[in-house]
């Protein structure tokens, strides 16, 4: 298999997947406005209604699905084993860490502490992450955890200064 | 036409204060760096910096905002020529001829030959803007509710189908989830909450800017922190700034690339991108020396650039007499403005008429500050690129949680940044387009709650959406998009369209005996 048709067939794969996501997204957004009140207490003209436009767009949604479902579904014939084997590359650790990374910098760090506090050990654990771990080619740890030190103080107060003193923003 | 001058005059001369300059100052060169660093778009630019204008006057704060947006676009071109890797989306086509020039020790004439272009390409387009803007909004004051319905239709179809997916279904998808966002809270007909799931925060509906900054802040960072890119740098040898005659041997190149750019610019939702490619094609195909193109060809690069700068003034169209965003980061423009008490649309010239000619002094003296910075600080450009993009992306992650809070000051719109972020980075890596989903966020009440209330005039009628002149011709756009878009029709319709030609071909030669014009 060439790589081009390796993709495409990957490719295929997730369109299928998120067509017929799509499928179920659209059919419960369609069920929530059909069942979303009338309104008649209000003497309101049917074609008023709330949920007018979303049933029509949960519609659009299952349709377009569907189609996308369609249209892939040669791609689904054959091994899976490349469209698994995507998940476990380096690029989307690197990804999934990156995320993590921000949901507990929002989640757990924001609000917990001063954000100037926060936001230094946020960047300077993303570096180190970023630069020492998830890598395939690592510098010495010495530069590497000099530079996110450096990056952390240098950013976090920029950031701050910039925003909370500078142009009077309030901060998380 | 005498009162048009005069506004024109004020709003270039308005700002002329030492305010206004060194705000065009500041953010040009902030835009020129997020252009020139791959990863940072010039969408996610504006929408971030919209937290740093909060304080400032209305007209500096878009100032600032449209100096950023300018900026970033031309600042691309300095990667895409260096090191053949577009800052933004729009410099793709810039880097088939710019990076061969850089190649062949001209990386400096390409820098100079992009930045000029740029600057005409912006001039091609501010000519348009203010030609054409007062005169869109006069026919605008005549749309009722009908034809502002099907031109919320006609932004969302048109960007789902041209925003350059591998299928426009994709396009349309994201349109209709851009769509859905904007349903989400208490929908302004009967004030009932829709889809709020007990959440009381979620009753004022999701906010445009947090949005913006997950899907093309957020998405970007989780996009591009996949690869850690090999540093490179390149010297630049030679001259910089262009003779006359270099530039001007390609005016029809130019005057077309710009007008071409302009028009993209007006449809909904289509960015620079599309513009640099379609100028770049009519610039192959009409040239002498179509051969040249992507070896180095200097009206290759002329016409890209020329094309992904106008469309910024073209885009201003749009979004000023309709509210309708001519590309992405022009819907955070639009959002801002709510913000700054700027309400953009076919009211606009009666109740602001200074702020349109205003916008039009803001882009002159933001393409004459790229100018002046591309034509003088190719050193700093080369510095930048050396940045290395983990640490610059963990500095943007900081600033998208920033940026997203100080809008309402609450960490609602912290998490609608992640939901964003997660759901556009998703979409991203399957090839789905973001624009037709912040076109969808932005027209989604004007969808809804024009048809709606056009149903409640009629009582039920459909017919007047379909009868009233301008409703009709919008609805046919939007019918004929739809329907070319499906493959076996528009496969079909260019296998006919390719027989009639041949057929032509063959039967011209073969009518000697048919009457002859006379010579």
């Amino acid at each position: 298999m060439t790589s081009d048709t390796g993709q495409q067939s990957v490719r295929d794969k997730a369109d299928f997947i998120t067509g017929l996501v799509f499928v179920v997204l659209g059919a419960v957004v369609f069920y929530l406005s059909y069942t979303m009140p009338r309104l008649e207490a209000r003497n309101i003209h049917p074609t008023t209604i709330p949920g007018l436009v979303p049933m029509a767009l949960g519609a659009g949604l299952f349709v377009l699905g569907g189609l996308l479902a369609v249209k892939a579904r040669k791609g689904i014939a054959g091994e899976w084993e490349s469209f698994f084997a995507v998940f476990r590359t380096l690029e989307v650790a690197r990804s999934m860490a990156a995320l993590g990374l921000v949901l507990v910098f929002t989640l757990v760090l924001v609000g917990s502490m001063p954000f100037w506090a926060a936001s230094m050990i946020f960047l300077f654990a993303f570096v180190v992450m970023m630069e020492g771990v998830l890598t395939p080619t690592r510098a010495s740890w010495t530069s590497i955890l000099l530079w996110a030190a450096l990056t952390a103080a240098l950013a976090g107060s920029a950031i701050y200064y910039l925003f909370a003193e500078l142009f009077l923003v309030r901060l998380p | 036409m005498f009162d048009g001058l005069v506004l024109l005059g004020q709003g270039i001369g308005h700002f002329l204060t030492p305010e206004g300059i060194f705000n065009v100052i500041w953010a040009t060169l902030l835009g020129l760096a997020i252009g020139i660093l791959p990863g940072l778009t010039a969408t996610m630019g504006v929408a971030l910096l919209v937290t740093l204008t909060y304080g400032m006057e209305t007209s500096q704060a878009i100032l600032t905002l449209m100096s950023v947006y300018l900026g970033s676009i031309f600042g691309g071109s300095r990667t895409a020529i260096l090191l053949n890797i577009p800052g933004t989306p729009a410099s793709a086509a810039t880097s088939l001829d710019g990076y061969p020039l850089a190649q062949q020790g001209r990386a400096g004439l390409a820098m100079g030959l992009a930045t000029t272009s740029s600057t005409l390409g912006t001039l091609v387009g501010i000519f348009f803007l203010a030609l054409l803007a007062p005169l869109l909004t006069e026919v605008a004051l005549n749309f009722g509710t009908y034809e502002f319905f099907w031109l919320a239709v006609f932004g969302v179809v048109i960007s789902g189908q041209l925003s350059g997916s591998d299928t426009p279904i994709k396009g349309y998808v994201t349109g209709i989830l851009g769509l859905l966002a904007a349903t989400v809270g208490m929908e302004s007909l009967h004030a009932y909450q829709r889809f709020t799931f007990g959440i009381p925060q979620l009753g004022a509906g999701i906010d445009i800017i947090p949005a913006m900054v997950g899907a093309f802040g957020l998405a970007e960072i989780l996009s591009q922190i996949k690869r850690q890119p090999t540093l490179l740098t390149r010297t630049v040898t030679d001259r910089v700034v262009p003779t006359l005659k270099e530039v001007f041997q390609y005016w029809k190149t130019i005057i077309r690339s710009g007008v071409i750019g302009t028009f993209v610019g007006i449809i909904p939702g289509v960015g620079e991108d599309v513009g640099a490619w379609s100028s770049y094609a009519a610039a192959k195909r009409f040239s002498k020396k179509p051969q040249e193109f992507g070896k180095g060809s200097q009206e290759g690069l002329i016409a890209a650039e020329t094309g992904n700068n106008a469309v910024v003034s073209g885009a201003m169209i749009p979004t000023l007499t309709l509210a309708l965003p001519g590309s992405a980061a022009a819907a955070v423009l639009i959002a801002a403005m709510y913000i700054h008490g700027v309400r953009p649309g076919p009211m606009l010239m009666i109740e602001n008429a200074p702020f349109l000619y205003q916008v039009v002094g803001m882009l002159l003296l933001a393409t004459l500050a790229n100018l002046v910075f591309g034509l003088t600080l190719t050193k700093l450009f080369i510095k930048i690129v050396s940045i290395p993009q983990d640490r610059l992306m963990a500095v943007i992650a900081v600033l998208c949680v920033v940026g997203s809070f100080a809008i309402t000051q609450r960490m609602f719109d912290v998490y609608v940044m992640l939901g964003f972020g997660v759901i556009g980075f998703l979409l991203r890596e399957m090839r789905y387009p973001m624009a037709p989903l912040v076109l969808g966020i932005v027209l989604g009440d004007l969808l809804d709650s024009n048809l709606r209330r056009g149903l409640g005039l009629t009582n039920g009628d459909w017919t007047p959406f379909f009868t009233r002149p301008i409703s009709l011709v919008l609805f046919l756009i939007v019918a004929v998009t739809i329907v070319l878009s499906i493959p076996p029709i528009s496969r079909g319709l260019g296998r006919l369209l390719a027989n009639l030609t041949r057929r032509k071909t063959v039967t011209e030669p073969s009518v000697p005996d048919g009457p002859r014009p006379k010579e």
